[in-house]
C-alpha cells in the first residue's frame, strides 16, 4: 500500500437518495471519517438520485431524466473524486450511466463522471496507513456483508475488509453467506416482500450463528433490509455502514 | 407437417448473431478431464475410477481370467454374459469360469431376447478405450453392445494399458471412435442416484458393482 | 412387438403400476402469480430446507471440481463454441441432418409444441406403440408430451427415479437436474408403498430397489424409448445423452424404437467440442468429474451389433428458439441446462422451481419462460430476481443472465406490459426527482413523515405506502437506541 496520505486533499461527496432520506447517518459518518483524515469534502448542490430504481426496473426514460439532474450537479468541471457511500449507486454511475446516456447529449459527461466516481470503502482502503495512524479502536466482533453490485459488478471485495482491519480490537469474522444476496433488490423488496424477508432471514441466521455483534456493509440498501428485518425480529445484532463503524472507532 | 426445407428456411431467415469463430482446439484450456503434465495414465485412471466407486484391479494378461472368475464368484453371479470386445480374453475367461462351475454366455446370443438380457447377473466386457482423467471406459455398440456394459447388476470391464488415453481431448481427436458403430458410450463407475433426499444409492438402473481390470503392458 | 412382450418372464408390473398416474401439464402461468406460487413452496419447511441444502451442496461441489484448473478460460472457450454454433445454427443443423440421415436416423421437424406432440403421437400410432419408457427430457416437459401420448393410448413410464416419483405423484420436476429436490423420503415411501400394495422399508435404498424392479420390467417390455438430448453433434449426426442412473442408455438400447426430442439449439459443431462442454455440463450440473453414463448415438442398430433399436427417430424442436436468433436475447440459446444458475440463485433457494410456473426455474427460467411463453403470460418472472449477478458468475457458458433479465424488464416497459400504477409511479417520480428543488422538498417531507411515524428511530407501523415493506420489516431511520 503506497503511502498516499495527502495525495487526495479534496473530494466531492454524492450522498445518494437513500442517504438523503433514510441513511443520513451514513453520510454524516462518512464526513466525520473524511474530517479525521484531513480530506476536504463537499456535497455538490442539486444531486438527487442515480436513477437506479427505475433503471433496474426496465424504465430507462424516467431513470435518465432523474440521473440527468444528478449528472449536471456532479459535472462541476473539476477532476475531484466523487465518493459514493453506496456500492450499488457507485456501480450504477460507474458502469451503467454510459449505457443509460448512450446517444444523448450527456454521453460525454456521463463517461467523465463515471471515471471520477469511487465507492467509499475502496477509497478509504487507499488510506489505511493514515487511518491506522489515527488509532481507531473498537472492541467488537464484526461480520461483513458483500453487497451484490459492489462485489459482482465493481468487483470490490477486499477493500472494506482492509479498512475494518485498521481498527484495534475489532475481530472480523468471515460469514459463510457473506456473498449471498440479502434479498433487498430495490423494487424486489416491495414486489415480493415474503421472499425478500426470507432471503434476509438466511443471512441473519448465519450472523447469529457466527455470534457477531455488528454486521457491516457498504451499501445502505442492504443495511436498510437487514437492519429492518433484525429490528422487527429483535435480533441482537447491529447493522451499520462501514463509515459509521469507522466514525465510531475514531471517536 | 413441417418439412426439412421449410423448417430450415425459418431458421435461416432469422438475423445472424455475432460469431466469435470456432476456437482452435490446440489453444484449449485444460479441463479437470485432462491429464496433468507428467502424470501416469494408468495411475490416474485408477484414481478417478476409484473416486467414482469402481473397484480397480491391476493385473498382467495371464491373470485376467482368474480375476474375472474371482469377482463373479464373490458376487455370486450365475447368469453371466461376455461381449466379443473382450477378445483376446474370451476363451481364457470361459475356460476359467467353467472350472468354477460357471458359464459365460456370449452377449450377442442372449441380447435378442430382452427378457434374458434383463435377467443377467453379470456382464464382462472389453472396451475401445479408457479415459484416464475422467475415469471412464469407452464402449461401442459394435463391441460391448449398447446395453452390454450396464444391463446387469455386476459389470467387469477389461482394459489393456495401451487402450488408455489421457483425457477427453485425446479421445475425441483419436480414431478409436471411428469404428464404434451406431453408439459409443463413456461409462464411469456404478449407476447412481441421489434423488431421494440426497442419499447416494448405487445400482439404480445400471450396475451397482463395477470392476475395472487394467492389464499391464507385456 | 407384442411377441417381444410375451417373451418376458419374471414378475409382471405390480398392480399399482398398471397405469402410471396422469401428470398435469406444466402450465400455471396464466392462473397464478409468482408470489402465490412461491408462497406454496415457502409454506413447506422441508422443501425450503431441502432446496437450500441441495443447492448449496451442488454449488460447493462445482466450485471444488474446478480448483487448480483455469476455469474461467474453459468457460470462455465454451462460450465461444456455443456462440459460434448458434450464430451458424442453420448450417450446422443442415449438416447434422445429413449425417444423421446417412446413418439411418429418421428426422422430424416440429416448429412448435403442438407439432412436436402430433409427430410423436403419430409415430406411436403408426408403429402400434402402447408402452413407452422415457428418459428425463426437459424438451418433452416444454411440449407436454406425456399428456399427448396418453391421449392416444400410450402408457408412459418416466424412468429417471426422480421423474418417476414426480409422474406418479402427479407433480412436476422442481429442478432441471434434481427433479424431487422438494420431496421427502417419507413422501416417496408413502407413494411407493401404496403402489406396491404393502409397506416398504422407509429407506432410500429399498425405495430405489422397488422402482428399479418395476421399471426394469417396463424397459424389457416397452415398445419405444423416448429421450431428450443434451447435444447434437453436427459433424457426425450424433445425439448425446447424459444420465447417472443408466436409464438414458437403457431407453435408447432396449426398446425396438428410439425417439429423441431435442431443441435445435443443442447443436455443437464437432465431437472434440465435447472435451470442453462435457466437463462443464457435468461439473456445473452435479459437481462430478463426468456423468456416469455419456451415450452418443447415431442411427439405429447396425449389422452385427448385438443389441439396439431397429428405428431411431429424432424430432427437432424449434418452439420459439429461432425467433431468438440474432436478437438481444440470443445468448439464452447458449444454455446447456446444467442447473448451476439455479444452485446459486438466492431467490430460487427460497422458492424452488415451481414458483417459476413453467418448465424451467431459477435465473434461466426467468429468462426462457418469458421468451418462450410470451411477455403477457410470463413477463413478471424477469422481476422475480434481485439482479444479484451470482448466476452470471457461475454459468459455464457465460450467459449474461443479469443483462438478459434487465433486457426483459426493459422490453416489458417498451411493450406496455407494465402495470398502470407502476408506470404512473415512475412517471411521477421522474417529474419530481429530476428537479433538485422538488427533490429537496420531497425528501424533506419524507424525512419528516418518517420522523413522525418513528418510535425510537424505527418505523414499524403499517402505513399504506410502506405496507409491503413493513409487513415483515421495520424501517430503521435513526441510529438505534441501545
Amino acid at each position: 500500500m503506497p503511502d498516499d496520505v495527502g495525495m487526495t486533499v479534496a473530494v466531492q461527496l454524492f450522498p445518494t437518495c437513500i442517504g438523503d432520506v433514510v441513511a443520513q447517518q451514513t453520510v454524516t459518518d462518512t464526513e466525520r471519517v473524511l474530517d479525521a483524515l484531513g480530506i476536504d469534502h463537499q456535497r455538490p448542490s442539486g444531486t438527487t438520485c442515480c436513477g437506479q430504481p427505475a433503471f433496474n426496473s426496465g424504465h430507462d426514460s424516467p431513470a435518465r431524466s432523474v440521473a440527468k439532474a444528478t449528472l449536471k450537479a456532479l459535472d462541476d468541471g473539476s477532476d475531484l473524486p466523487i465518493l459514493v457511500p453506496s456500492g450499488s449507486c457507485a456501480s450504477m454511475v460507474r458502469l451503467h450511466w454510459r449505457e443509460l446516456f448512450h446517444g444523448t447529449p450527456e454521453a460525454e459527461a456521463a463517461t467523465r463522471i463515471a471515471r471520477r466516481v469511487r465507492e467509499l470503502s475502496s477509497f478509504l482502503a487507499e488510506h489505511t496507513d493514515a487511518l491506522r495512524d489515527l488509532e481507531p479502536s473498537l472492541a467488537v466482533r464484526v461480520g461483513y456483508h458483500d453487497s451484490c453490485h459492489m462485489l459482482r459488478e465493481l468487483r470490490i471485495k477486499e477493500a472494506p475488509r482492509e479498512v475494518l482491519q485498521t481498527v484495534a480490537g475489532l475481530e472480523l469474522v468471515e460469514l459463510d453467506s457473506s456473498e449471498r444476496c440479502c434479498g433487498f433488490g430495490g423494487t424486489f423488496s416491495g414486489r415480493y416482500p415474503d421472499v425478500s424477508v426470507a432471503m434476509a432471514d438466511t443471512k441473519i441466521d448465519d450472523m447469529v450463528a457466527a455470534k457477531v455483534d455488528v454486521l457491516v456493509s457498504s451499501d445502505p440498501g442492504c443495511l436498510m433490509q437487514l437492519a429492518g428485518r433484525m429490528s422487527r425480529q429483535g435480533t441482537p445484532v447491529r447493522a451499520v455502514h462501514v463509515a459509521t463503524l469507522m466514525a465510531e472507532a475514531l471517536a | 407437417m413441417t418439412d426439412r426445407a421449410s423448417f430450415l428456411a425459418a431458421i435461416r431467415s432469422a438475423p445472424r448473431g455475432l460469431d466469435p469463430g470456432l476456437p482452435d482446439r490446440r489453444d484449449a484450456p485444460d479441463a479437470p478431464t485432462q491429464l496433468r503434465v507428467g502424470e501416469d495414465r494408468a495411475a490416474r485412471l485408477q484414481a478417478e475410477a476409484e473416486a467414482a466407486s469402481t473397484v480397480v484391479h491391476r493385473v498382467t494378461a495371464s491373470d485376467v481370467a482368474a480375476t474375472v472368475a474371482r469377482v463373479l464368484v464373490e458376487a455370486n453371479s450365475q447368469r453371466i454374459a461376455l461381449t466379443t470386445d473382450l477378445a483376446p480374453f474370451v476363451d481364457d475367461v470361459q475356460a476359467t469360469l467353467a472350472v468354477a462351475g460357471l458359464t459365460g454366455a456370449i452377449y450377442a446370443e442372449v441380447a435378442p431376447n430382452r427378457a434374458h438380457a434383463g435377467a443377467l447377473d453379470a456382464t464382462v466386457t472389453g472396451c475401445i478405450a479408457a479415459v484416464a482423467a475422467s475415469g471412464s471406459i469407452v464402449t461401442s455398440a459394435a463391441g460391448a453392445g449398447r446395453a452390454g456394459a450396464l444391463i446387469a447388476p455386476t459389470h467387469i470391464c477389461v482394459v489393456r494399458d495401451e487402450q488408455i488415453v489421457g483425457g477427453l481431448h485425446e479421445l475425441f481427436d483419436g480414431d478409436v471412435l471411428a469404428e464404434a458403430g451406431s453408439l459409443f458410450a463413456l461409462q464411469s463407475g456404478p449407476s447412481r442416484s441421489a434423488d431421494i433426499e440426497k442419499v447416494l444409492i448405487l445400482g439404480v438402473h445400471g450396475p451397482g458393482n463395477v470392476h475395472l481390470i487394467i492389464v499391464a503392458p507385456d | 412387438m407384442s411377441a417381444t412382450r410375451e417373451d418376458v418372464g419374471g414378475t409382471p408390473l405390480p398392480p399399482g403400476w398398471a397405469k402410471p398416474a396422469h401428470q398435469p401439464d406444466a402450465f400455471e402461468l396464466t392462473t397464478t402469480t409468482f408470489e402465490e406460487r412461491a408462497a406454496k413452496t415457502m409454506a413447506r419447511p422441508f422443501a425450503r430446507g431441502a432446496i437450500a441444502n441441495a443447492t448449496d451442496h451442488a454449488a460447493a461441489l462445482t466450485t471444488a471440481r474446478f480448483v487448480g484448473t483455469d476455469h474461467d478460460a474453459l468457460r470462455e472457450e465454451a462460450r465461444k463454441i456455443r456462440a459460434h454454433a448458434i450464430a451458424n445454427l442453420p448450417d450446422y443443423l443442415d449438416h447434422w441432418i445429413d449425417q444423421a440421415e446417412r446413418k439411418g436416423t429418421v428426422v422430424h421437424y416440429a416448429s412448435d409444441e403442438s407439432e412436436a406432440r402430433r409427430i410423436v403421437a403419430q409415430i406411436c400410432t403408426d408403429q402400434q406403440i402402447t408402452r413407452v419408457v422415457k428418459s428425463k427430457s426437459m424438451a418433452s416437459e416444454e411440449v407436454s408430451l406425456n399428456s399427448a401420448l396418453e391421449a392416444v393410448g400410450v402408457d408412459i413410464y418416466e424412468t429417471d427415479l426422480g421423474e418417476f416419483v414426480v409422474q406418479a405423484m402427479g407433480d412436476r420436476p422442481g429442478h432441471v437436474i434434481a427433479p424431487i429436490l422438494h420431496r421427502t423420503k417419507d413422501e416417496v415411501h408413502e407413494l411407493f408403498s401404496a403402489m406396491a400394495g404393502h409397506e416398504l422399508p422407509n429407506e432410500a435404498e429399498a425405495l430405489t430397489a422397488f422402482a428399479r424392479e418395476g421399471l426394469r420390467h417396463a424397459f424389457l417390455t416397452a415398445d419405444a424409448g423416448i429421450s431428450g438430448g443434451n447435444f447434437l453433434i453436427a459433424e457426425t449426426g450424433d445425439v448425446l445423452l447424459v444420465t447417472n442412473e443408466g436409464n438414458g442408455r437403457l431407453t435408447t438400447s432396449l426398446p425396438p424404437i428410439h425417439i429423441a426430442l431435442v431443441g435445435i439449439e443443442k447443436v455443437l459443431p464437432r465431437r472434440r467440442d465435447l472435451a470442453v462442454l462435457l466437463p462443464l455440463l457435468t461439473g456445473h450440473g452435479t459437481g462430478q468429474q463426468i456423468t456416469t453414463y455419456v451415450s452418443v448415438a447415431a442411427g439405429p442398430r447396425r449389422q452385427g451389433e448385438p443389441d439396439g433399436p431397429e428405428q431411431m427417430h429424432v424430432v427437432l424442436l424449434d418452439a420459439g428458439r429461432s425467433a431468438l436468433l440474432g436478437g438481444e436475447f440470443e445468448e439464452a440459446l447458449h444454455c446447456i441446462r446444467c442447473g448451476a444458475c439455479q444452485n446459486v440463485c438466492p431467490v430460487y433457494r427460497q422458492v424452488g422451481g415451481h414458483a417459476y410456473g413453467w418448465v424451467y426455474g431459477g435465473p434461466i427460467g426467468a429468462v426462457l419462460t418469458p421468451l418462450f411463453r410470451g411477455q403477457e403470460e410470463a413477463g413478471e418472472l424477469a422481476h422475480a430476481t434481485t439482479l444479484c449477478g451470482a448466476c452470471d458468475d457461475v454459468c459455464p457458458v457465460k450467459i449474461p443472465l443479469h443483462d438478459l433479465l434487465l433486457g426483459l424488464r426493459r422490453r416489458s416497459d417498451a411493450d406496455g406490459h407494465v402495470p398502470r400504477h407502476e408506470q404512473l409511479a415512475f412517471a411521477l417520480w421522474a417529474q419530481v426527482w429530476s428537479r433538485p428543488l422538488l427533490y429537496r422538498a420531497s425528501t424533506a417531507v419524507a424525512r419528516g413523515s418518517l420522523r413522525t411515524l418513528a418510535r425510537d428511530g424505527v418505523v414499524s407501523a403499517k402505513t399504506p405506502l410502506l405496507r409491503r415493506w413493513t409487513a415483515g420489516r421495520d424501517l430503521v431511520v435513526g441510529r438505534r437506541a441501545r
